[in-house]
Protein backbone atom coordinates (compact mmCIF):
# COMPACT_ATOMS: atom_id res chain seq x y z
CA UNK A 1 0.00 0.00 0.00
CA UNK A 2 2.64 2.53 1.00
CA UNK A 3 4.60 1.49 -2.07
CA UNK A 4 1.66 2.31 -4.27
CA UNK A 5 1.17 5.57 -2.41
CA UNK A 6 4.74 6.81 -2.79
CA UNK A 7 5.17 5.51 -6.31
CA UNK A 8 1.88 6.63 -7.78
CA UNK A 9 1.84 10.00 -6.06
CA UNK A 10 5.34 10.70 -7.41
CA UNK A 11 4.19 9.77 -10.92
CA UNK A 12 1.03 11.86 -10.79
CA UNK A 13 2.90 14.79 -9.27
CA UNK A 14 5.35 14.66 -12.18
CA UNK A 15 2.44 14.27 -14.60
CA UNK A 16 0.71 17.33 -13.21
CA UNK A 17 3.88 19.30 -13.75
CA UNK A 18 3.58 18.41 -17.45
CA UNK A 19 5.47 15.09 -17.74
CA UNK A 20 3.39 13.15 -20.26
CA UNK A 21 5.53 10.02 -19.96
CA UNK A 22 5.01 9.86 -16.17
CA UNK A 23 1.30 10.35 -16.77
CA UNK A 24 1.09 7.43 -19.21
CA UNK A 25 2.98 5.27 -16.69
CA UNK A 26 0.65 6.36 -13.89
CA UNK A 27 -2.50 5.55 -15.89
CA UNK A 28 -1.02 2.26 -17.03
CA UNK A 29 -0.18 1.22 -13.48
CA UNK A 30 -3.44 2.20 -11.79
CA UNK A 31 -5.61 0.59 -14.47
CA UNK A 32 -5.16 -3.08 -13.44
CA UNK A 33 -5.86 -2.18 -9.82
CA UNK A 34 -8.93 -0.13 -10.69
CA UNK A 35 -10.08 -2.95 -12.97
CA UNK A 36 -9.81 -5.28 -9.97
CA UNK A 37 -11.98 -2.93 -7.91
CA UNK A 38 -14.59 -2.56 -10.63
CA UNK A 39 -14.62 -6.36 -11.20
CA UNK A 40 -15.00 -7.08 -7.51
CA UNK A 41 -17.70 -4.49 -6.94
CA UNK A 42 -19.59 -4.75 -10.17
CA UNK A 43 -20.01 -8.45 -10.82
CA UNK A 44 -23.53 -8.04 -12.14
CA UNK A 45 -22.39 -5.61 -14.83
CA UNK A 46 -20.75 -8.24 -17.00
CA UNK A 47 -17.21 -7.96 -18.33
CA UNK A 48 -18.08 -5.42 -21.02
CA UNK A 49 -20.05 -3.29 -18.60
CA UNK A 50 -17.20 -3.44 -16.12
CA UNK A 51 -14.76 -2.22 -18.75
CA UNK A 52 -17.12 0.67 -19.58
CA UNK A 53 -17.23 1.64 -15.92
CA UNK A 54 -13.44 1.38 -15.69
CA UNK A 55 -13.17 3.78 -18.61
CA UNK A 56 -15.57 6.18 -16.93
CA UNK A 57 -13.38 6.01 -13.81
CA UNK A 58 -10.24 6.76 -15.85
CA UNK A 59 -11.90 9.71 -17.59
CA UNK A 60 -13.05 11.07 -14.21
CA UNK A 61 -9.54 10.72 -12.78
CA UNK A 62 -8.26 12.59 -15.80
CA UNK A 63 -10.77 15.43 -15.82
CA UNK A 64 -10.72 15.89 -12.02
CA UNK A 65 -7.03 15.32 -11.31
CA UNK A 66 -6.68 18.99 -10.39
CA UNK A 67 -8.81 18.32 -7.27
CA UNK A 68 -6.06 16.13 -5.79
CA UNK A 69 -4.32 18.18 -3.12
CA UNK A 70 -0.69 17.35 -3.92
CA UNK A 71 0.32 17.78 -0.28
CA UNK A 72 -2.18 15.07 0.79
CA UNK A 73 -1.95 11.29 0.21
CA UNK A 74 -3.03 10.20 -3.26
CA UNK A 75 -4.71 6.85 -2.57
CA UNK A 76 -7.70 8.19 -0.57
CA UNK A 77 -8.37 10.61 -3.41
CA UNK A 78 -7.93 7.93 -6.08
CA UNK A 79 -10.21 5.45 -4.35
CA UNK A 80 -12.81 8.14 -3.60
CA UNK A 81 -13.02 9.03 -7.30
CA UNK A 82 -13.26 5.33 -8.19
CA UNK A 83 -15.95 4.67 -5.62
CA UNK A 84 -17.93 7.71 -6.75
CA UNK A 85 -17.89 6.64 -10.39
CA UNK A 86 -18.68 2.98 -9.66
CA UNK A 87 -21.66 3.96 -7.49
CA UNK A 88 -22.68 6.49 -10.15
CA UNK A 89 -22.47 3.88 -12.90
CA UNK A 90 -24.67 1.55 -10.88
CA UNK A 91 -27.17 4.28 -10.18
CA UNK A 92 -27.44 5.17 -13.84
CA UNK A 93 -27.96 1.53 -14.66
CA UNK A 94 -30.86 1.48 -12.23
CA UNK A 95 -29.23 -0.34 -9.33
CA UNK A 96 -27.83 0.95 -6.11
CA UNK A 97 -24.62 -0.03 -4.46
CA UNK A 98 -22.97 0.93 -1.24
CA UNK A 99 -19.23 0.92 -1.04
CA UNK A 100 -17.09 1.83 1.88
CA UNK A 101 -13.52 2.94 1.51
CA UNK A 102 -12.38 -0.19 3.37
CA UNK A 103 -13.47 -2.25 0.39
CA UNK A 104 -10.58 -0.81 -1.56
CA UNK A 105 -7.74 -1.33 0.81
CA UNK A 106 -6.17 -4.46 -0.59
CA UNK A 107 -7.42 -5.03 -4.04
CA UNK A 108 -5.61 -7.45 -6.28
CA UNK A 109 -4.87 -6.48 -9.80
CA UNK A 110 -7.18 -7.99 -12.35
CA UNK A 111 -6.09 -9.47 -15.64
CA UNK A 112 -7.25 -7.55 -18.65
CA UNK A 113 -10.53 -8.84 -19.98
CA UNK A 114 -11.60 -9.61 -23.53
CA UNK A 115 -11.12 -5.91 -24.17
CA UNK A 116 -7.57 -6.71 -25.18
CA UNK A 117 -8.40 -9.68 -27.30
CA UNK A 118 -11.35 -8.48 -29.31
CA UNK A 119 -11.63 -5.12 -30.98
CA UNK A 120 -14.22 -3.40 -28.89
CA UNK A 121 -16.89 -1.27 -30.33
CA UNK A 122 -15.21 2.11 -30.48
CA UNK A 123 -18.44 3.85 -31.39
CA UNK A 124 -19.60 4.29 -27.81
CA UNK A 125 -17.60 7.38 -26.94
CA UNK A 126 -15.51 8.35 -29.96
CA UNK A 127 -18.37 7.78 -32.35
CA UNK A 128 -20.33 10.62 -30.79
CA UNK A 129 -17.61 13.21 -31.36
CA UNK A 130 -17.47 15.42 -34.42
CA UNK A 131 -15.39 14.02 -37.28
CA UNK A 132 -12.25 16.07 -36.69
CA UNK A 133 -12.17 15.47 -32.93
CA UNK A 134 -12.79 11.77 -33.47
CA UNK A 135 -9.91 11.65 -36.00
CA UNK A 136 -7.57 13.31 -33.50
CA UNK A 137 -8.55 10.98 -30.66
CA UNK A 138 -8.15 7.95 -32.93
CA UNK A 139 -4.76 9.09 -34.20
CA UNK A 140 -3.44 9.65 -30.67
CA UNK A 141 -4.98 6.56 -29.13
CA UNK A 142 -5.31 3.82 -31.75
CA UNK A 143 -2.25 4.75 -33.81
CA UNK A 144 -0.23 6.07 -30.88
CA UNK A 145 0.81 9.22 -32.73
CA UNK A 146 2.13 12.23 -30.84
CA UNK A 147 0.20 15.48 -30.92
CA UNK A 148 3.03 16.93 -33.04
CA UNK A 149 2.68 14.14 -35.63
CA UNK A 150 -1.08 14.53 -35.74
CA UNK A 151 -0.66 18.26 -36.23
CA UNK A 152 1.74 17.80 -39.14
CA UNK A 153 -0.56 15.27 -40.81
CA UNK A 154 -3.78 17.25 -40.30
CA UNK A 155 -2.19 20.61 -41.11
CA UNK A 156 -2.81 22.01 -37.63
CA UNK A 157 -0.41 23.48 -35.10
CA UNK A 158 0.49 21.19 -32.23
CA UNK A 159 -1.18 23.63 -29.85
CA UNK A 160 -4.42 23.45 -31.81
CA UNK A 161 -4.29 19.63 -31.72
CA UNK A 162 -3.77 19.72 -27.94
CA UNK A 163 -6.70 22.06 -27.48
CA UNK A 164 -8.94 19.96 -29.74
CA UNK A 165 -7.89 16.76 -27.93
CA UNK A 166 -8.52 18.36 -24.55
CA UNK A 167 -12.00 19.48 -25.62
CA UNK A 168 -12.76 16.06 -27.13
CA UNK A 169 -11.88 14.34 -23.83
CA UNK A 170 -13.98 16.80 -21.84
CA UNK A 171 -16.84 16.03 -24.21
CA UNK A 172 -16.27 12.29 -23.78
CA UNK A 173 -16.43 12.82 -20.03
CA UNK A 174 -19.82 14.50 -20.40
CA UNK A 175 -21.00 11.74 -22.73
CA UNK A 176 -19.88 9.09 -20.26
CA UNK A 177 -21.90 10.84 -17.54
CA UNK A 178 -24.94 10.69 -19.76
CA UNK A 179 -25.30 14.48 -19.81
CA UNK A 180 -25.18 14.66 -23.60
CA UNK A 181 -26.49 12.38 -26.23
CA UNK B 1 -12.69 1.98 -27.53
CA UNK B 2 -10.13 -0.22 -25.84
CA UNK B 3 -9.01 0.84 -22.42
CA UNK B 4 -5.36 0.97 -23.50
CA UNK B 5 -6.30 3.30 -26.35
CA UNK B 6 -8.22 5.51 -23.96
CA UNK B 7 -5.15 5.67 -21.71
CA UNK B 8 -3.03 6.82 -24.65
CA UNK B 9 -5.57 9.52 -25.48
CA UNK B 10 -5.71 10.71 -21.87
CA UNK B 11 -1.91 10.67 -21.56
CA UNK B 12 -1.60 12.78 -24.71
CA UNK B 13 -3.82 15.40 -23.05
CA UNK B 14 -1.08 16.07 -20.52
CA UNK B 15 -1.15 19.84 -20.28
CA UNK B 16 -0.79 20.59 -16.56
CA UNK B 17 -4.22 21.45 -15.16
CA UNK B 18 -4.68 24.44 -12.91
CA UNK B 19 -4.90 22.95 -9.39
CA UNK B 20 -8.10 23.43 -7.42
CA UNK B 21 -7.04 25.66 -4.53
CA UNK B 22 -9.40 25.79 -1.58
CA UNK B 23 -8.14 29.24 -0.58
CA UNK B 24 -8.79 30.68 -4.03
CA UNK B 25 -12.26 29.14 -4.22
CA UNK B 26 -13.07 30.60 -0.79
CA UNK B 27 -11.88 34.02 -1.90
CA UNK B 28 -14.05 33.77 -5.02
CA UNK B 29 -17.11 33.06 -2.87
CA UNK B 30 -16.26 35.97 -0.55
CA UNK B 31 -15.82 38.23 -3.57
CA UNK B 32 -19.18 37.10 -5.00
CA UNK B 33 -21.03 37.93 -1.77
CA UNK B 34 -19.09 41.12 -1.13
CA UNK B 35 -19.46 42.34 -4.71
CA UNK B 36 -23.24 41.93 -4.79
CA UNK B 37 -23.62 43.45 -1.29
CA UNK B 38 -21.49 46.48 -2.17
CA UNK B 39 -23.45 47.10 -5.36
CA UNK B 40 -26.75 46.75 -3.49
CA UNK B 41 -25.70 49.02 -0.60
CA UNK B 42 -24.26 51.48 -3.11
CA UNK B 43 -27.64 51.69 -4.85
CA UNK B 44 -30.05 51.38 -1.91
CA UNK B 45 -27.79 52.96 0.71
CA UNK B 46 -27.18 51.58 4.20
CA UNK B 47 -29.79 52.29 6.88
CA UNK B 48 -29.79 55.69 8.57
CA UNK B 49 -27.63 55.77 11.69
CA UNK B 50 -25.92 52.46 10.88
CA UNK B 51 -23.00 52.98 13.22
CA UNK B 52 -25.06 53.82 16.29
CA UNK B 53 -27.45 50.96 15.48
CA UNK B 54 -24.55 48.49 15.37
CA UNK B 55 -23.61 49.67 18.86
CA UNK B 56 -26.72 47.98 20.22
CA UNK B 57 -26.18 44.24 20.74
CA UNK B 58 -29.69 43.21 19.64
CA UNK B 59 -29.21 45.03 16.35
CA UNK B 60 -25.56 44.07 15.91
CA UNK B 61 -26.63 40.41 16.25
CA UNK B 62 -28.66 40.82 13.04
CA UNK B 63 -25.39 41.25 11.16
CA UNK B 64 -23.12 39.20 13.41
CA UNK B 65 -25.11 35.94 13.37
CA UNK B 66 -25.37 35.54 9.58
CA UNK B 67 -21.75 36.68 9.27
CA UNK B 68 -20.72 33.98 11.73
CA UNK B 69 -22.70 31.35 9.82
CA UNK B 70 -21.09 32.53 6.59
CA UNK B 71 -17.57 32.30 8.01
CA UNK B 72 -18.22 28.82 9.44
CA UNK B 73 -19.94 27.46 6.33
CA UNK B 74 -17.42 28.83 3.82
CA UNK B 75 -14.50 26.46 4.59
CA UNK B 76 -16.88 23.49 4.82
CA UNK B 77 -18.28 24.26 1.36
CA UNK B 78 -14.84 24.57 -0.18
CA UNK B 79 -13.52 21.42 1.53
CA UNK B 80 -16.46 19.43 0.17
CA UNK B 81 -15.16 20.00 -3.36
CA UNK B 82 -12.55 17.27 -2.88
CA UNK B 83 -13.94 13.77 -3.42
CA UNK B 84 -12.10 12.11 -0.53
CA UNK B 85 -13.45 14.51 2.08
CA UNK B 86 -16.54 12.88 3.50
CA UNK B 87 -19.53 15.20 3.61
CA UNK B 88 -19.44 15.73 7.35
CA UNK B 89 -20.94 18.82 8.88
CA UNK B 90 -18.89 20.36 11.69
CA UNK B 91 -20.67 20.88 14.98
CA UNK B 92 -19.57 24.52 15.02
CA UNK B 93 -22.29 25.26 12.43
CA UNK B 94 -24.85 24.74 15.19
CA UNK B 95 -23.43 27.66 17.19
CA UNK B 96 -24.92 30.59 15.21
CA UNK B 97 -28.19 28.68 14.85
CA UNK B 98 -28.37 28.00 18.60
CA UNK B 99 -27.56 31.64 19.35
CA UNK B 100 -30.34 32.71 16.98
CA UNK B 101 -32.82 30.44 18.76
CA UNK B 102 -31.79 31.83 22.16
CA UNK B 103 -32.18 35.35 20.80
CA UNK B 104 -35.63 34.56 19.43
CA UNK B 105 -36.84 33.01 22.70
CA UNK B 106 -35.41 35.87 24.77
CA UNK B 107 -37.09 38.46 22.57
CA UNK B 108 -40.36 36.55 22.72
CA UNK B 109 -40.22 36.44 26.51
CA UNK B 110 -39.30 40.10 27.01
CA UNK B 111 -41.43 41.85 24.40
CA UNK B 112 -45.01 42.76 25.29
CA UNK B 113 -47.52 40.66 23.43
CA UNK B 114 -48.77 43.36 21.06
CA UNK B 115 -45.23 44.27 19.93
CA UNK B 116 -43.97 40.76 19.20
CA UNK B 117 -45.17 40.46 15.64
CA UNK B 118 -46.11 44.08 15.03
CA UNK B 119 -43.50 44.47 12.26
CA UNK B 120 -44.83 41.64 10.12
CA UNK B 121 -46.50 43.06 7.04
CA UNK B 122 -46.77 41.93 3.48
CA UNK B 123 -44.40 44.69 2.39
CA UNK B 124 -41.83 43.91 5.09
CA UNK B 125 -41.83 40.20 4.25
CA UNK B 126 -41.60 40.77 0.51
CA UNK B 127 -38.76 43.22 1.01
CA UNK B 128 -36.79 40.99 3.36
CA UNK B 129 -37.31 37.61 1.65
CA UNK B 130 -37.29 39.02 -1.86
CA UNK B 131 -34.08 40.98 -1.42
CA UNK B 132 -32.09 38.29 0.43
CA UNK B 133 -33.14 35.55 -2.01
CA UNK B 134 -32.89 37.82 -5.06
CA UNK B 135 -29.45 39.17 -4.12
CA UNK B 136 -28.26 35.61 -3.45
CA UNK B 137 -28.98 34.50 -7.00
CA UNK B 138 -26.13 36.32 -8.81
CA UNK B 139 -23.66 35.31 -6.08
CA UNK B 140 -24.90 31.74 -6.28
CA UNK B 141 -24.33 31.76 -10.03
CA UNK B 142 -20.76 33.00 -9.57
CA UNK B 143 -20.17 30.47 -6.78
CA UNK B 144 -21.28 27.53 -8.92
CA UNK B 145 -19.02 28.67 -11.76
CA UNK B 146 -16.07 28.26 -9.39
CA UNK B 147 -17.33 25.14 -7.59
CA UNK B 148 -18.00 23.26 -10.83
CA UNK B 149 -14.26 22.60 -11.04
CA UNK B 150 -14.55 20.59 -7.85
CA UNK B 151 -15.48 16.95 -7.39
CA UNK B 152 -17.74 16.69 -4.35
CA UNK B 153 -18.61 13.25 -2.98
CA UNK B 154 -22.21 14.48 -2.66
CA UNK B 155 -23.20 17.17 -5.18
CA UNK B 156 -26.53 17.65 -3.39
CA UNK B 157 -24.96 18.31 0.00
CA UNK B 158 -22.19 20.43 -1.50
CA UNK B 159 -24.83 22.50 -3.30
CA UNK B 160 -26.77 22.91 -0.05
CA UNK B 161 -23.64 24.07 1.79
CA UNK B 162 -22.93 26.56 -1.00
CA UNK B 163 -26.49 27.82 -0.45
CA UNK B 164 -25.97 28.20 3.33
CA UNK B 165 -22.76 30.12 2.62
CA UNK B 166 -24.14 32.46 -0.03
CA UNK B 167 -27.50 32.90 1.72
CA UNK B 168 -25.98 33.79 5.09
CA UNK B 169 -23.31 36.02 3.55
CA UNK B 170 -25.96 37.88 1.55
CA UNK B 171 -28.18 38.21 4.65
CA UNK B 172 -25.24 39.74 6.54
CA UNK B 173 -24.77 42.29 3.75
CA UNK B 174 -28.51 42.99 3.53
CA UNK B 175 -28.71 43.53 7.32
CA UNK B 176 -26.81 46.81 6.91
CA UNK B 177 -29.76 48.12 4.90
CA UNK B 178 -32.58 46.48 6.86
CA UNK B 179 -34.34 48.47 9.62
CA UNK B 180 -36.27 45.55 11.12
CA UNK B 181 -34.59 45.38 14.52
CA UNK B 182 -36.98 43.01 16.26
CA UNK B 183 -35.20 39.64 16.67
CA UNK B 184 -38.54 37.86 16.30
CA UNK B 185 -38.72 39.34 12.82
CA UNK B 186 -35.17 39.06 11.59
CA UNK B 187 -34.29 35.67 13.09
CA UNK B 188 -37.43 34.15 11.60
CA UNK B 189 -37.35 35.72 8.16
CA UNK B 190 -33.58 35.79 7.61
CA UNK B 191 -33.74 32.12 8.59
CA UNK B 192 -36.49 31.39 6.10
CA UNK B 193 -34.62 33.28 3.36
CA UNK B 194 -31.34 31.41 4.02
CA UNK B 195 -33.22 28.11 4.08
CA UNK B 196 -34.87 28.90 0.75
CA UNK B 197 -31.50 29.73 -0.83
CA UNK B 198 -30.11 26.49 0.65
CA UNK B 199 -32.86 24.34 -0.84
CA UNK B 200 -32.56 26.06 -4.21
CA UNK B 201 -28.77 25.63 -4.19
CA UNK B 202 -29.10 21.95 -3.23
CA UNK B 203 -31.35 21.38 -6.24
CA UNK B 204 -29.00 23.28 -8.57
CA UNK B 205 -25.96 21.60 -7.04
CA UNK B 206 -27.29 18.09 -7.51
CA UNK B 207 -27.19 18.80 -11.25
CA UNK B 208 -24.46 21.40 -11.71
CA UNK B 209 -21.89 19.78 -9.40
CA UNK B 210 -22.30 16.27 -10.81
CA UNK B 211 -19.12 14.82 -12.26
Amino acid sequence: MTDRETHWSALLRAAMAGDGHAYALFLGQITPVLRGIVRARGRSLGVEGQEDVLQEVLIAIHTKRHTWDQTAPLLPWLYAVTRHKVVDAYRRRGNSLHLSIEDFVDVLEAEPGPDHLAARDSARLIGQLDARSAAIVRAVSLDGQSTAEVGARMDMTEGAVRVALHRAIQKMARLARGLER
Amino acid sequence: MKTDDLIRALAADSQPPRPFRAGLAAMALIAAVLGVSVVFLGMAGPRAGLMSALGQPMIAAKSALPLMLFLLALPVTVEMMRPERLPRLPRALILPIALAVVLWVTAFATLPEDLRFADVSRFALTECLGLIIGLSLPSLGLAFMVLRRGAPASPLLAGAMAGVTIGSGTAAGYSLFCTQDNPLFYVTWYGVAILAVTILAAIIGSRALRW
